[in-house]
């Protein structure tokens, strides 16, 4: 129960004091946004990549669905936005149960796989059914109805909306981290024969946690669909998307309630930092940071703290520690 | 001590007599410019340099702007959109009265309605999408041509052959594009004009680009026997569709590409003998009949370091207008640059410049494209006749009888 | 019906060269169980090796496809010591990721060593064409897929008729048994992966002369290679042969007579389609 409060403690001055980056940092406001929302996003895809251990390299298609629901829906319905958000929390999580029901019951990397091809196809089709999507071209949010007065085409607007999102998705993930649903999904993590052989059934399960996945990206697609205003396919449904939500989860540290988002802002404010030196080798330096935190230290940043924690404090041998309970 | 503040007074007095016979170093005027210096279109975005160079060089060398030497702050976009809309934001923040960018369209497009919002105004140098200034925005403005002036100039080529040669019947078109924005953008208005002067559209067919194999779509075509194919495609695939077309053995009157793949050194280079009668639509070329146009040619491929393309071009002009526009606007606020952009009235050597609205566009300027045609492995400026040094060869005679 | 053929002829050999891509990832996973998502990165590499070779210092790629292989089996050996073989026994994920840093940097790499811009070789014989019985075969397409045939042969031969090639098989079936009976599957599971980036590799330069390269178009062909994998069936050599024509011939009619802009759509719909009902592949379950 400590250790609940206590992360939710963290969850809350996280968001504090992320909300007095725009006073901070009034210049880079579009850097936050991004920063935030991909938090939020890679958070979303942590809940089935890190949580549950099934990785999904298609997570594009998700941000992509809510992306374009919340657009359409408001260029050719005039439905508002908040609507159009929830339409896309809603669709993607259908979408979720039906393609979890037919993948999950493969195991290997077949999953991994089958999420590449569906994220592909929807690519495609978002392309080529242009009447529906307006293909290729994209779309173009031109006006957006204004609640309370606000206008969500303004970066600090949009800045405190994507920390919302992330505030519900920090939130999603600290329940995971003690409730019975998030234990069922690590147990499917660790070995999914000891976990059947426990009363939890690994394919609803996974489908639960994929509509929870699936749901909370789309949250933030929309959310992006704003941010950018103008968007195609290739920005939104393509799989270097995907493959970024990934890593910038894993890199932070899967699994954990605080890890993807550690990754989204080291890796996206030390892109800007550096972008004069390393702009071109963004891309590079992912890949070798995968490589580097596989290799050794498969808990990404937040396992590495938790480590260098451990070593500062470690006792004089013979001296019996109460050692915080962790997972592995 | 009444000695000491005498003496500092007198220094002080001398100090400022001093300062005024020495005027202080005249503070150089900033212009923003994004650009893709690194990822997917750097060559692009190097093309462009080239081109912001060679104009830089020429407005200082003649006064600068009002007195004042310019100066280009430069931010690279990445080739993506978050670094785009960040570097925006950050020349914003420091104050440049104007800001040019980029090359890509899928990223010219955000750009374009940060700018608009915030009410800062964006000349755009390098994207040709229609819907950039369609319906457009009272801040963002191109000097460029449009992605659907490719078709138009296209069609207007086939009617002057049609009056040319009345005994060769020219009434089928066959279009094949890339799926991206730009080239599907680039078939529906060569679909429309198809439509409205009387060719009738036997196919139209669109490939995904990455690990293209033309053949089967080729063959398909072929079998329907156009009199025109119609090509949308960046440069990779136009190379690889000509290629095939020699194999696939498709002998239509007229091959046309419209867009920059067939338009460049590295076609010819690409496919050789396949790439001999094809006609492309194009912006600008080294022997356009403009003012000027064949020495900006020679400087910008000094600036290059190599042969350079006509986005090096556009670049060029987009900061000359953007100079002129500062040269005479009242002052440096956004109101008063705007203003001054919309009175342009200029003729560089890539073409006339004034920003108009017509037909849903705003702030675009109507400037025409050209046609150039491979001729003996050289590209040759054919059509329009008043611009143009070139005779277009016609027909094109079957793959077999070369 | 020339046309029908001229498709169907240019699916089959353009199939033939997927075959190859797909048989090096489907070794490496028989033998090893890892998916190497960076195996089209591997054929990007031999892509941009062969340009490098014919550009610097004229080779022909059809010439240089033995040097290509050696230089293949090298480097598979040092990623596979280096990258691969410290995590075997970790979990699937960490494999995946792993491999897909490893592409990452691959092409990240070629990028900045060869740019972004699309390049492509002309030789005297890129635009030749064969023509029989009025259906036109592209030259070089046709060249490259009779060498694809002479490899397959050649990777035969190594896996039925040598030592290194039973211990691959072995290791593949059963790691442990292999183990006991005196094999070092450590040295097998380096050389499959050699081999496999070696076929990758190859296949690149094959494609050379009739495509272009660009750094990204790795992506491409691992997306290929898996649909060519999972239609034959993950560790059967023979059946991505099988898997290798059908995707070929599927792209190739889809994309002349249904549509050509869901033309890579197709061969996912068959790959997924084989993922839900016959997960083993269409060619059973036989092993190497």
């Amino acid at each position: 129960m400590r250790d609940r409060l206590k992360t939710l403690a963290w969850l809350g001055a996280v968001l504090v004091a992320f909300t007095l980056y725009p006073w901070a940092f009034p210049t880079k406001l579009n850097l936050g946004v991004v920063i935030v929302l991909f938090a939020g996003m890679a958070t979303a895809w942590d809940v089935l990549g890190g949580w549950a251990g099934q990785l999904s390299l298609g997570h594009a298609a998700l941000v992509g669905i809510g992306g374009y629901t919340l657009a359409l829906l408001s260029l050719r319905a005039g439905v508002p936005p908040w609507w159009g958000l929830l339409a896309g929390m809603a669709l993607t999580g259908a979408v979720a149960a039906f393609w979890g029901w037919i993948v999950f019951r493969l195991r290997g990397p077949y999953f991994v796989l089958s999420t590449i091809a569906v994220a592909e196809i929807l690519r495609l089709v978002a392309i080529n059914w242009k009447d529906l999507t307006g293909g290729a071209e994209g779309l173009f949010l031109r006006e957006l109805p204004r609640p309370f007065g606000l206008d969500l085409f303004n970066r600090t607007v949009e800045f405190y909306l994507a920390l919302a999102y992330l505030g519900v998705a920090l939130l999603v993930a600290w329940w995971l981290s003690w409730s019975r649903f998030g234990y069922s999904l690590q147990a499917i993590r660790e070995d999914q024969d000891s976990a059947m052989a426990m009363g939890i059934n690994p394919t609803r399960t996974k489908i639960l946690a994929f509509m929870v996945s699936a749901a909370l990206t789309a949250m933030g697609g929309s959310l992006y669909a704003i941010y950018l205003s103008f968007f195609e396919p290739h920005i939104v449904l393509d799989i270097g998307l995907s493959v970024e939500l990934a890593l910038i989860a894993y890199i932070g540290g899967a699994g954990t309630v605080f890890g993807p988002t550690i990754g989204a802002v080291v890796l996206l404010a030390a892109g800007d930092l550096f972008r004069n030196y390393f702009q071109q080798a963004n891309l590079l330096i992912y890949g070798i940071l995968i490589i580097l935190v596989v290799r050794f230290a498969p808990e990404g940043i937040v396992g590495g703290w938790h480590a260098l924690v451990r070593r500062l404090i470690r006792p004089a041998p013979g001296v019996p520690v109460e050692v915080r309970g962790e997972r592995p | 001590m009444r000695r000491a503040l005498l003496v500092a007074l007198v220094v002080v007095l001398a100090g400022s007599l001093v300062s005024t016979a020495f005027p202080a170093p005249v503070e150089p005027l900033r212009i923003g410019v994004i650009t893709s210096l690194t990822g997917r279109f750097a060559t692009f975005g190097k093309m462009q340099m080239a081109g912001y160079q060679v104009a830089l060089e020429e407005i200082n060398r003649t006064g600068g702007i009002k007195g004042r030497p310019v100066e280009l702050l430069v931010e690279d976009d990445a080739s993506t959109v978050p670094a785009a809309l960040s570097a925006a934001e950050r020349l914003i923040a420091k104050g440049v009265p104007i800001i040019l960018g980029t090359y890509s369209s899928g990223i010219s497009k955000p750009l374009a309605g940060y700018m608009d919002r915030q009410k800062r105004v964006l000349l755009v140098s390098g994207s040709a999408d229609d819907s950039i200034t369609k319906p457009g925005s009272e801040w963002v403005f191109r000097a460029k041509s449009v992605a659907s002036t490719y078709a138009s100039t296209l069609f207007d080529l086939f009617q002057y052959l049609r009056e040319q040669y009345p005994a060769i019947p020219l009434n089928t078109v066959a279009i094949l594009h890339g799926t991206g924005a730009f080239e599907t953008s680039v078939a529906d208005g060569a679909v429309v004009y198809a439509k409205a002067r009387k060719y009738q559209v036997v196919a139209r067919e669109a490939y995904d680009r990455g690990l293209t194999d033309f053949r089967p779509i080729l063959n398909r075509i072929r079998g329907l026997n156009p009199d025109i194919l119609f090509m949308v495609s960046y440069e990779e695939d136009a190379v690889a569709i000509m290629r095939q077309a020699k194999e696939v053995n498709i002998n239509p009157k007229i091959f046309a590409g419209a867009a920059a793949g067939f338009a460049i050194e590295p076609f010819i280079k690409g496919a050789g003998d396949a790439a001999e009668w094809v006609f492309s639509a194009t912006s600008w070329t080294p022997d356009v009949k403009y003012p000027g146009a064949r020495q900006l040619y020679e400087k910008l491929k000094k600036a290059a370091g190599m042969e350079p393309s006509y986005h090096a071009a556009e670049a060029y002009m987009a900061l000359i207008v953007a100079a002129d526009a500062l040269r005479r606007a009242k002052s440096l606020s956004q109101e008063d640059v705007r203003d001054a952009l919309k009175a342009t009235k200029l003729m560089t050597p890539v073409g006339p410049v004034e920003f108009k609205d017509f037909l849903g566009f705003k702030n675009q300027n109507p400037i025409p494209m050209v046609v150039e045609q491979v001729q003996g492995g050289k590209f040759v400026t054919v059509f329009p006749a008043s611009i143009a040094p070139g005779k277009p060869k016609y027909p094109t005679p079957p793959w077999d009888k070369r | 019906m020339t046309t029908f053929l001229q498709v169907l002829m240019t699916g089959i050999l353009t199939g033939g060269v997927y075959a190859l891509v797909g048989i090096g990832l489907s070794l490496i996973f028989g033998v090893m169980r890892i998916v190497n998502f960076a195996h089209g990165e591997f054929v990007a590499l031999g892509m941009y090796a062969s340009l490098l070779l014919f550009q610097s210092l004229g080779i022909d790629p059809y010439l240089a496809i033995p040097l290509i292989i050696v230089g293949g089996i090298v480097l598979g050996a040092v990623v596979e010591r280096v990258f691969i073989a410290p995590i075997i026994a970790a979990p699937e994920h960490v494999s995946i990721l792993m491999t897909v840093g490893v592409g990452l940097v691959i092409s990240n790499l070629l990028l900045f060593g060869f740019g972004a811009h699309p390049q492509s070789i002309f030789t005297w014989y890129s635009t030749k064409t064969v023509r029989i019985a009025g259906v036109t075969f592209s030259g070089p397409l046709s060249v490259s897929f009779l060498i694809t045939l002479a490899v397959i042969v050649g990777l035969y031969w190594v896996l039925t008729r040598t030592e290194i090639g039973r211990a691959m098989r072995a290791t593949a079936q059963n790691r442990d048994a292999a183990e006991l009976q005196g094999i070092n599957t450590g040295v097998a599971r380096m050389l499959a992966f050699g081999i496999g980036v070696a076929l990758a590799a190859v296949s690149g330069t094959l494609l050379l002369p009739v495509l272009y390269v660009i750094p990204t178009i790795g992506g491409v062909f691992t997306l290929k290679a898996f649909v060519v994998t999972v239609l034959g069936g993950m560790g059967n050599v023979l059946g991505a042969i099988g898997g290798g024509l059908i995707l070929g011939v599927t792209e190739s009619l889809g994309a002349a007579y249904i549509s050509s802009g869901y033309r890579d759509a197709f061969g996912l719909i068959a790959f997924l389609a084989v993922l839900l009902l016959r997960p083993a592949g269409l060619f059973g379950k036989s092993r190497v």
